[in-house]
C-alpha cells in the first residue's frame, strides 16, 4: 500500500462485495469538495461457478467507467493507480461481507462484565457474534465444549480478567476451546484464529494451552480495569486477522487485498466507522439502522460511545416469520389500518419466508409489510438499548444524599432525548413507495423525543465511507453530508402521556417559506412541508408532563432543518400508545393513497 | 435480444442425470469404489468423531492446589481410562488419610493443567456413518470424505420441508392435484412409503399418517397453523431438516389451501411404486437448500435429460407461477415484459410482467413475483 | 365577728336551701350495656330540675328478689347517664337514682320498674372497627401467602442492592480476588442474622456458579454452623459441590472489636474486591466499610439498626434500607410464606400510611374551614375507628 497525500487527492474509487451484488462508487473532487459522481453495479462473483470476488469488482467498476467516461481499469484488468488526467484513481478501498460476513464466538470470564465487553469488539468490528462462553453463562462445561464445535465460527475472540485479576478463570476458557477443536468453515487447512485479549499475566499460560491448529494472537487486554474498556487493539487485530485468515481463503480475495489502499473491511464495521465519525465530527448522538432480509443492525453513538448489535433473527423476507413470532400477530396489527384477517396473514407471512425475494404488490401487502418492519426495527432497537449500557462491575462513590435513589450499574446509554441524528438504510425503509412511509417506520419504531433529524442513506454509501474515513477523513465527511444522506425531515415529538385529547403542546414555526402555529392535542400528528435545504425556527411550550428536552413544561425553541418529507410534529406522547390512533396517523400524514383509510 | 429476465425457478424433471455428493462432516474412510452400484439405504463412508468431553476439577474434588494436581495423578495423558478406575490420589499425611478419585466417564485421559487443576477425559469416539441416498453409481470419490453419486432419476424441487432423508415406495393417496390430502386418504397399508396428495395437508392426515409409520407425505400446501400444531412451536426461520418428528414433509407450492401444481402431481403419479429418497432439509439463505423427492429410474428407460440449474430465464409464453398475494399460486405463461416501470397499486415502482392465466384473463404482475417453472 | 357573721348567713342560706328537698331525677331507665360480657347495665335519666343546686346524684341497685339497696356511686351533677359495673349476669337488677343537695337531703328516687338483667354478648361491638383493621392486615398476609402458595408469582420492585450481588461478585471473579461476606455480630437468635442467611445463600450461590472465593468470618459459633449449612446448600443448589470448602468460612472471636480488627486485617491482607455486611452490626460498621472503601471493593450493606445506616449508605455502594433488608431475605428465600408475609405487610403499611394522610388531611381542612361536618367524620375516625 503506498502513501498518500491527502491534499493531492482528486478521485476515489471505492467498492463494497455484498453477498449478492458488488457496487462500486466514485468521488471526485469538484470545485475543492468532494462529491460522489457515478456508480455501478454488478452481481457479486464470490461463489461457484465463478468464483473469483474480482470479477464482480471489475464489473461494477467497469459500469462506474462507463457512466463516468473515465478510464478506471487498464487493459489487464487492473484499476489504474495513481490518477493522471482522466484516467485511474488516486485511492481504491473495498469493504465486504461476501460468505456470511465474519462470524465469531466470543469468550470473557463474567458475562456481564469481560464478556460483554469482549463482544462489544466483536460487533464493533463488524463480526457476527454466534455466541458468547462465559463463566457464569449457566452451561456445563462439557455443553459449553459441544457449543463451541458445534458453530464452526471464523475466528474466536477471548478475553478476561482485568490485568493482574484471575487467571485461573482465563486458562479455563482457553482449556474447553482447545480441546473443542472448532472446525472452520473453510476446510481442514485452515488455522482458526484466535485473539487473546485479557489479562496480561495470563497471556503465557493460555499461549500454552492453545498451541495445534490455533494461530494464537495477543493483544492489550480490553477491559485492562474493570472501570474502563479498551477495545482498540482488539478491534484492530479482528480486521487484521479477517484480511489474514477469512478473506484470504476467500476466492479471489487475495487479489484484492494488493489493489486496496486500506484494509479491507467488514461491511457493518465500515458502517460503525463512518458513523462514528460523523458523530466525532460533529459533536452529535447518531443511531443508524440496516435492516436486511435476515438480519437488523442498529448503531449507535451517544457521547462519543459507539455501540453496534445485530439481531441476528430480525428481518424483512427470511427472517419475516421469525419477527411474527417474536414481536407477536397482535402487536403487528396494531399498526395496521386496513381490516386483515390474521390467520390468512400467517400464511403470507411463511410464504414469504420461503420466498423472500417477492415483493408487495397490493397496498395491503405494503401496510402489512411496514407494520412488521415497524415490530423488527422495535425489537432490534430493544435489544440495542439492553446491550448499549455503562460498564458493569464499577464501584461507585454515594453520599447519604443518595439513600433513597441507589441507582444500579449497567444503565442503559441510550437516550432518545439526547438523540440528534436517525439514520435509516435497508431495502423495507429505502425502497418505500413513500419517503413519508419511511419517516413514520422510523418514527414509530424509535420513538424519538424532543428534536430529532431523520435521513435516510440514498445508496447504501455509507460503508464505502467507512473505509474513506480510515485513509481519507475529509472527503468522507464531505461525501457524507452532500451525497450519502438524504434528508427526510425534523420530528418534534413530546415526551409523556396524557389522555388522548388532552392539550399537549402549543407551538410557532417561522422560516422562510413556512409561518405556522397552533395547538397539538395528545395523540395529534401534523406535518408541515419544509423542502430540503430550507431552515426554521420552531418554538414550543409543552403543557405540563410533556417534555421535549428543558424538562417537563418547559418551553423549547430549536432550528430544525427540513427534507423531502417535513417537518412533522408529534403529540402522541412516549411510551407509544399504539391503540386506536393509527387511522387519524395514516390520515395526519397522507401516509398511503387516498381511498385506504376507511 | 428478446425480453428476458433471470428469475428463480423450481425443478421439476420427468428425468435427469441426477448427481449427489455425500461428504462425511469430518475426514473418515469411504466404503466403496469409483464405479460401484449402491442402494439408497447403503452406507458409503464412515468416520469417528472425537468423542464428547468431560471436565473434572480435580483440585477441587481432592481438596489441593492446582499446581499439586499432576503430582497425584495416577493416569497420564493419553492414558485409556475406564469407569471406576482411580484417576488420582492425595499423598496424605505419612500415606494415612489419602483421598482419591475414582472415574465415572470412560475415554482418553485428554489433557492435566496445573493451572486449574481441571483434567480432561476424552469420551469414546462416536462413529458417523454416511448412506448413498441415491440408488445409483459411484461415479466419483473425494479421499477421506466421501463420493458422488450418478442415477438417472426423476427429480422434484419442493418449496419448503421439514425433517431429514427418507426413503419409500411411492403412493399417491389423491385422485386429483387438487384434492385435498386429508385423514381418511390415509390408510395403514402406507407404512413406509412416500405419500404424494394434491392440495393442502392437514394435520389429522400428518398425525395419521406418523400413526401409520409412512416415510414421508408430499403435497401441494400446507397450513400454517396446522404446521404450528404439528410441530409444537412457531418456524421463525426456514432452517430445517434436523427436526426429529417421524416423518419427513415437502410441500411443492407455499402456504396455504393449494393445489399441487398439474405436472409435478402427474409426474409422482406416474411413478407410482418406485422406490423414492426424499429429503425435507430446506435452508433458505445464500446457498439455498431446497427439499427434493428423488426417483431413481432403470437405466434403460429412455428419455430426456436435463442440466442441473437451478434458474433460468423469462420468456415470452414461458409458463411461470405467481408467488406473492394477489393470485397467489396461481399458473399461467408470461405474455408481455414491458421494459419500463409499472407504479403497482401499493404505490412502489417496479419491472413487471404480463401473465395470461390459464382461465384465460391477463394480470400484470412485479417480476419479483413470479417463478418459472423449469421444463 | 365579722367571719362569724358571714358563716352565720352562710348557714342561714343553706339552712334555707335544705328547707326545700330537691327535685328528683326522672325517667330513668336501665338497657343491658351492649357488647359486653355482662357485667354491666347502662342507666340514664332526666336531671333534676335543681341539677345546678345539687351536690349530685345517688345510684343504687338491689336485686329484684332482695329489697335490700346498695349504694353504687355518687355521680357529680349534670350526669345523667352510668353504666353500672361488676353485675352477675345470672341476676335481675333494679335501680334507683336520686338527686342529693348540698345539705346531704335526697329527693325521691328516680326507679326502674321492671327487673333488668345483664346479657352476655360474643361480640364486642365497639371493637369492630379493630376487627376490621385487624382482618385487613392479617388477612393480607394470609391472601398473599396463599397466592405464593398456589404458585402466583408476587411481583417485588427492585431492590438495587441485590442486582448488586452479581455485579460484586463478579469484579471479585475478573479481578481474581475474593469475596467477603460479614453476617454482622449477633448471634442466630436475632432475626438480622436470620435474615442474613439467606442473603448469604444467594451470594453463596452467584460465587459457585461464578466460581469465585467466599469468606465468611463469623463472631459467633453458632452462626458459623449455619452459615457453613447454608454455603454448603448454595453451592450443591448450583451444581458445584466439588468447589465448596468449609475452611473458608470460621469463627473469630465473640469479642466485638477484636472481630473488627481481625476483619480489618484480612481485607488490608486480602484485599477482597466484594464486602458484603448483612446483619447487626454496631459501632463496627463505619469501620469495615471505610475500610472495604479504601481498598476499592464493591460494597453492600444491610441492616435494620438505624443508628447504623448513614455509615452504610455513606462508605458503601448499595445498602439495604431496614425493612428492606428483611424484603430482600424473604424475597431471595422465594418461600411462599415469607414472600406473601411480606406483601401481606406492605398492603398494611399502605393502609397506615392512607389513614395518617386522610387523619392528617382531615384534621387540617376542619380547622382551615371550621366544617362540623368534617371535624364530626374526624372524631369518629380518631375516637371510633382507631380506637
Amino acid at each position: 500500500m503506498s502513501r498518500i497525500d491527502p491534499d493531492r487527492v482528486q478521485v476515489i474509487l471505492a467498492t463494497d462485495c455484498g453477498s449478492t451484488t458488488t457496487k462500486a462508487i466514485l468521488i471526485q473532487k469538484i470545485d475543492g469538495v468532494f462529491r460522489q459522481t457515478h456508480r455501478g453495479e454488478a452481481p457479486t462473483t464470490v461463489e461457484e461457478p465463478f468464483a473469483d470476488v474480482t470479477m464482480g469488482v471489475l464489473n461494477a467498476v467497469t459500469e462506474t467507467q462507463e457512466l463516468a467516461g473515465r478510464r478506471l481499469i487498464d487493459a489487464d484488468g487492473r484499476i489504474i493507480q495513481p490518477a493522471s488526467g482522466d484516467e485511474g484513481c488516486d485511492i481504491y478501498i473495498s469493504t465486504s461481507s461476501a460468505g456470511g460476513g465474519l462470524q465469531m464466538m466470543v469468550a470473557g470470564v463474567i458475562r456481564q462484565m469481560t464478556a460483554e465487553s469482549a463482544k462489544r469488539a466483536a460487533l464493533g468490528a463488524g463480526a457476527i457474534v454466534m455466541d458468547v462462553i462465559a463463566a457464569n453463562d449457566k452451561r456445563r462445561p462439557h455443553e459449553q465444549i459441544q457449543r463451541i464445535r458445534e458453530l464452526r465460527p471464523d475466528m474466536i475472540l477471548v478475553s478476561g480478567g482485568v490485568d493482574g485479576g484471575t487467571t485461573t478463570h482465563v486458562v479455563r476458557l482457553a482449556e474447553l476451546i482447545a480441546p473443542a477443536k472448532p472446525r472452520p468453515r473453510f476446510g481442514s487447512e485452515y488455522t482458526l484464529p484466535i485473539i487473546y485479549a485479557g489479562n496480561a499475566d495470563a497471556a503465557p499460560l493460555v499461549a500454552d494451552v492453545i498451541t495445534d491448529g490455533f494461530d494464537l494472537t495477543v493483544v492489550d487486554n480490553l477491559r485492562p480495569v474493570l472501570e474502563r474498556e479498551n477495545l482498540g487493539p482488539a478491534r484492530d487485530a479482528i480486521h487484521d486477522l479477517f484480511l489474514e485468515h477469512v478473506m484470504a481463503h476467500a476466492p479471489g480475495y487475495d487479489k484484492l487485498i494488493q489493489w486496496t489502499d486500506a484494509p479491507i473491511m467488514p461491511t457493518p464495521g465500515a458502517v460503525g466507522n463512518i458513523l462514528e465519525t460523523i458523530a466525532r465530527e460533529r459533536g452529535i448522538n447518531v443511531v443508524g439502522v440496516d435492516i436486511g432480509g435476515a438480519t437488523t443492525d442498529v448503531f449507535s453513538v451517544f457521547d462519543g460511545v459507539f455501540n453496534r448489535t445485530v439481531s441476528a433473527n430480525l428481518g424483512m423476507s427470511y427472517s419475516i416469520s421469525n419477527v411474527c413470532a417474536e414481536a407477536g400477530m397482535d402487536n403487528i396489527l396494531r399498526w395496521v389500518h386496513i381490516p386483515m384477517d390474521a390467520r390468512e396473514l400467517r400464511n403470507r407471512v411463511k410464504n414469504k419466508m420461503i420466498r423472500p425475494t417477492t415483493i408487495p404488490q397490493s397496498l395491503e401487502a405494503l401496510v402489512f409489510e411496514q407494520a412488521v418492519a415497524r415490530e423488527a426495527l422495535r425489537l432490534a432497537y430493544l435489544q440495542h438499548k439492553e446491550f448499549a449500557t455503562t460498564l458493569k462491575g464499577v464501584q461507585r462513590q454515594r453520599t447519604v444524599g443518595d439513600t433513597f435513589s441507589q441507582e444500579s450499574s449497567g444503565e442503559t446509554i441510550v437516550d432518545n432525548m439526547a438523540l440528534n441524528l436517525l439514520v435509516a438504510s435497508g431495502g423495507v425503509l429505502s425502497h418505500a413507495p413513500s419517503m413519508r412511509q419511511t419517516a413514520m417506520l422510523l418514527i414509530d419504531a424509535f420513538e424519538p423525543e424532543g428534536f430529532t433529524t431523520l435521513a435516510k442513506d440514498s445508496i447504501f454509501m455509507m460503508p464505502h465511507l467507512g473505509v474513506l474515513a480510515e485513509v481519507h477523513p475529509q472527503a468522507s465527511v464531505e461525501v457524507f453530508e452532500r451525497d450519502c444522506l438524504i434528508h427526510l425531515g425534523a420530528v418534534a415529538a413530546a415526551a409523556g402521556s396524557g389522555k388522548p385529547g388532552q392539550a399537549c403542546f402549543r407551538y410557532q414555526v417561522r422560516g422562510d417559506t413556512l409561518e405556522a402555529s397552533g395547538e397539538m392535542r395528545v395523540g395529534d400528528m401534523k406535518l408541515y412541508p419544509l423542502g430540503l435545504g430550507e431552515t426554521a425556527r420552531v418554538a414550543i411550550q409543552p403543557e405540563r408532563g410533556f417534555d421535549f428536552g428543558a424538562g417537563p413544561g418547559r418551553a423549547v425553541e430549536r432550528d430544525v432543518e427540513g427534507g423531502t418529507v417535513g417537518l412533522i410534529l408529534d403529540a402522541r406522547g412516549r411510551p407509544l400508545q399504539v391503540e386506536g390512533g393509527v387511522e387519524g396517523w395514516v390520515r395526519a400524514l397522507e401516509l398511503y393513497p387516498e381511498g385506504s383509510v376507511a | 435480444m428478446t425480453a428476458r429476465a433471470y428469475t428463480p425457478g423450481l425443478k421439476v424433471s420427468a428425468r435427469t442425470r441426477h448427481r449427489v455428493r455425500r461428504i462425511l462432516p469430518i475426514a473418515g474412510d469411504v466404503l466403496v469404489q469409483a464405479g460401484d452400484a449402491v442402494q439408497a439405504r447403503q452406507a458409503v463412508a464412515h468416520a469417528f468423531m472425537p468423542g464428547d468431553v468431560t471436565p473434572i476439577n480435580m483440585a477441587n474434588l481432592l481438596s489441593m492446589p492446582p499446581t499439586d494436581v499432576p503430582d497425584c495423578m495416577l493416569k497420564k495423558e493419553g492414558d485409556r481410562i475406564d469407569v471406576g478406575d482411580v484417576l488420582a490420589r492425595t499423598p496424605g499425611i505419612f500415606g494415612l488419610f489419602r483421598s482419591e478419585h475414582t472415574s465415572t466417564v470412560s475415554g482418553t485421559l485428554e489433557s492435566i493443567s496445573a493451572v486449574t487443576g481441571q483434567v480432561i477425559v476424552r469420551g469414546e469416539p462416536l462413529g458417523v456413518e454416511v448412506r448413498a441416498y441415491l440408488a445409483g453409481r459411484v461415479a466419483e470419490i473425494v479421499p477421506n470424505e466421501g463420493c458422488v453419486i450418478e442415477a438417472d432419476a426423476a427429480f422434484v424441487q419442493g418449496i419448503f420441508g421439514i425433517g431429514g432423508e427418507a426413503f419409500g415406495p411411492i403412493r399417491r393417496a389423491a385422485a386429483d392435484h387438487a384434492d385435498p390430502l386429508t385423514e381418511d386418504r390415509i390408510t395403514p397399508d402406507m407404512e413406509g412409503a412416500v405419500i404424494v396428495g394434491g392440495a393442502r395437508m392437514t394435520e389429522a392426515a400428518i398425525e395419521r399418517a406418523r400413526a401409520v409409520g409412512a416415510s414421508a407425505i408430499v403435497s401441494g400446501g400446507i397450513d400454517d397453523a396446522d404446521i404450528r400444531a404439528f410441530l409444537g412451536y412457531d418456524l421463525g426461520v426456514a432452517i430445517t431438516g434436523s427436526e426429529n418428528v417421524g416423518l419427513t414433509l415437502i410441500i411443492t407450492e407455499g402456504f396455504g389451501d393449494i393445489a399441487m401444481a398439474q405436472r409435478t402431481f402427474d409426474l409422482l403419479a406416474s411413478l407410482e411404486g418406485r422406490e423414492a429418497a426424499v429429503n425435507g432439509a430446506t435452508q433458505i439463505r445464500a446457498g439455498v437448500m431446497r427439499p427434493e423427492i428423488v426417483v431413481p429410474l432403470p437405466d434403460d428407460a429412455a428419455g430426456e435429460t436435463a442440466g442441473t440449474s437451478d434458474a433460468g430465464f423469462l420468456e415470452t409464453g414461458a409458463p411461470v407461477r405467481i408467488i406473492r398475494d394477489p393470485h397467489f399460486g396461481r399458473i399461467g405463461a408470461v405474455g408481455a415484459l414491458p421494459a419500463e416501470l409499472h407504479v403497482l397499486e401499493s404505490g412502489s415502482k417496479a419491472r413487471v410482467l404480463e401473465v395470461r392465466l390459464d382461465s384465460g384473463e391477463s394480470v400484470i404482475i412485479p417480476r419479483a413475483n413470479v417463478e418459472l417453472i423449469e421444463q | 365577728m365579722r367571719r362569724w357573721i358571714t358563716a352565720s348567713a352562710c348557714l342561714v342560706w343553706t339552712t334555707a336551701a335544705a328547707a326545700q328537698v330537691p327535685g328528683g331525677p326522672t325517667g330513668l331507665e336501665a338497657v343491658d350495656y351492649p357488647w359486653d360480657n355482662g357485667t354491666r347495665i347502662q342507666l340514664t335519666w332526666s336531671l333534676s330540675p335543681d341539677d345546678d343546686t345539687l351536690l349530685g346524684y345517688a345510684v343504687r341497685r338491689r336485686l329484684a328478689d332482695d329489697p335490700q339497696q346498695t349504694l353504687i356511686d355518687i355521680l357529680p351533677p349534670g350526669t345523667s347517664a352510668y353504666t353500672v359495673p361488676d353485675l352477675d349476669p345470672e341476676l335481675a337488677y333494679l335501680f334507683a337514682v336520686t338527686a342529693i343537695a348540698q345539705d346531704n337531703t335526697e329527693s325521691a328516687p328516680a326507679s326502674t320498674l321492671a327487673p333488668v338483667t345483664p346479657s352476655v354478648q360474643a361480640f364486642d361491638g365497639t371493637r369492630l372497627w379493630f376487627m376490621v383493621t385487624l382482618v385487613l392486615f392479617s388477612g393480607a398476609v394470609v391472601v398473599f401467602i396463599r397466592m405464593a402458595r398456589t404458585g402466583r408469582d408476587l411481583k417485588v420492585r427492585k431492590i438495587a442492592g441485590l442486582e448488586a450481588v452479581t455485579e460484586a461478585v463478579g469484579r471479585a471473579t475478573e479481578m481474581g480476588r475474593s469475596c467477603l461476606y460479614v453476617p454482622g455480630i449477633q448471634d442466630m437468635n436475632d432475626i438480622q442474622t436470620i435474615a442474613s442467611m439467606n442473603v448469604l445463600s444467594h451470594v453463596a450461590r452467584t460465587a459457585a456458579e461464578y466460581d469465585a472465593k467466599l469468606e465468611v468470618p463469623t463472631s459467633k459459633s453458632l452462626v458459623m454452623t449455619a452459615a457453613r449449612e447454608t454455603v454448603e446448600t448454595a453451592f450443591l443448589s448450583a451444581g458445584r459441590p466439588d468447589a465448596y470448602n468449609p475452611d473458608l468460612i470460621y469463627y473469630v472471636t465473640d469479642e466485638q472489636f477484636g472481630f473488627v480488627a481481625y476483619a480489618q486485617g484480612m481485607m488490608v491482607r486480602e484485599k477482597p474486591a466484594a464486602c458484603f455486611y448483612l446483619g447487626s452490626f454496631f459501632a463496627e460498621s463505619l469501620i469495615l466499610a471505610e475500610m472495604g472503601n479504601s481498598i476499592g471493593a464493591i460494597q453492600v450493606a444491610g441492616t435494620a439498626q438505624p443508628a447504623q445506616l448513614p455509615f452504610f449508605v455513606a462508605a458503601c455502594d448499595y445498602t439495604l434500607i431496614g425493612e428492606e433488608f428483611f424484603a430482600a431475605s424473604a424475597y431471595l428465600s422465594g418461600e411462599p410464606d415469607q414472600m406473601g408475609s411480606l406483601k401481606g405487610q406492605d398492603v398494611g403499611k399502605l393502609i397506615v400510611a392512607v389513614g395518617i394522610l386522610a387523619g392528617v388531611g382531615g384534621m387540617t381542612l376542619a380547622a382551615v374551614t371550621g366544617s362540623d361536618l368534617i371535624q364530626s367524620m374526624v372524631d369518629y375516625f380518631t375516637q371510633r375507628m382507631l380506637t
